[in-house]
């Protein structure tokens, strides 16, 4: 049995968009096209990435935010998803574990930032 | 190239690189920042303790690996420990700015390709919305939309040494794409939750 990934890939490369009765991931819209070319670039890709290596990307992405919602849906709270239920489950990982930390971190000071600039322009 | 993107060794440096990256990262959130704001936010909490502790940032590493024995050692010994992360902050800064202010055009562009591009935080919601089928917070959206890049990251950097092993250039083909997959799956850093091992059959 193809795995999941090599299966959307090929389809992609096979029929780019066609219109198709089967439920295939290929066959959703794209939802992060522009936003992934920017970023394989980033990564070390060339300029103009190839479409069919985007979609396989975004393919992956997408199976990756599912399976993550899955399983942070199936601890901790029952049927919701919680920011210490997606640390919990990658705190094997420390790239990734390190980066939501700075995340979260950065996302406070900024709310603070702006909350303490909010009430220096409310009081003058 | 000095790619700080491509930087792939398991080391200090590289830990801390990764960690010092994502304050400046912030264009996720609304407010555009550039990278000297960015550098300003931090300097001021920075510039409040000198450099008295000389010590290794080695210790700094296991804040972000295991969060276990660091929160001891945070209660144990809470200022010094801050003292001395600030003044791994203050050098990662400069460092992070000696080695931009050398980079080539085509590093910069590639540089600032790699620190704005995110996942729209929308669609994001979305698409974990419409798995839930409730609502979720703001804070889920912003440690998914993380962790998604990181994870495109490194299928990208594995495929791009794929491409080299196997002597082609890039732009990435779906083959290396492919083979990279497969070789994250063997290291399970991709998660697969359908495939179920039956011990005794």
């Amino acid at each position: 049995m193809a795995e999941e990934e090599d299966e959307a890939g090929f389809d992609d490369d096979m029929d780019d968009g066609a219109g198709g009765a089967d439920g295939n991931h290929g066959k959703r819209k794209r939802l992060f096209s522009k936003e992934l070319r920017c970023m394989m670039y980033g990564f070390g890709d060339d300029q103009n990435p190839y479409t069919e290596s985007v979609d396989i990307l975004e393919d992956l992405v997408i199976e990756f935010v599912t399976e993550m919602t899955h399983k942070a849906m199936s601890i901790g709270r029952q049927g919701r998803v919680q920011v210490e239920d997606i640390v919990f489950l990658i705190r094997k990982d420390p790239r990734k574990f390190a980066r939501v930390k700075d995340l979260l971190t950065m996302n406070e000071e900024l709310k603070r930032a702006r909350k303490a600039f909010d009430e220096a322009n409310y009081g003058s | 190239m000095a790619d700080p993107a491509r930087i792939k060794t398991e080391s200090n440096s590289e830990k801390s690189l990764a960690a010092r990256k994502s304050p400046k990262t912030e264009d996720t959130e609304e407010v555009p920042v550039t990278s000297d704001a960015d550098t300003e936010s931090k300097d001021p909490s920075s510039q409040s303790l000198k450099r008295e502790q000389d010590s290794v940032a080695g210790e700094d590493e296991d804040e972000g690996t295991s969060g276990q024995p660091a929160s001891k050692k945070l209660k144990v010994e809470p200022e010094k420990k801050k003292e001395k992360r600030q003044k791994v902050d203050e050098d990662e800064i400069q460092k992070m700015q000696v080695l931009v202010s050398s980079f080539s055009e085509e590093q910069l562009n590639r540089y600032e390709m790699y620190r704005r591009s995110a996942f729209p935080k929308a669609a994001i919601k979305r698409l974990i919305q419409s798995i839930t089928g409730s609502s979720v917070s703001q804070n889920v959206v912003i440690a998914m939309s993380g962790i998604s890049k990181v994870f495109a990251g490194e299928i990208v950097e594995e495929a791009l040494d794929v491409c080299e092993k196997w002597g082609d250039t890039p732009p990435l083909q779906p083959k290396h794409m492919r083979e990279a997959v497969r070789r994250l799956k063997s290291r399970e850093q991709i998660p697969n939750t359908k495939h179920k091992n039956i011990l005794f059959h």
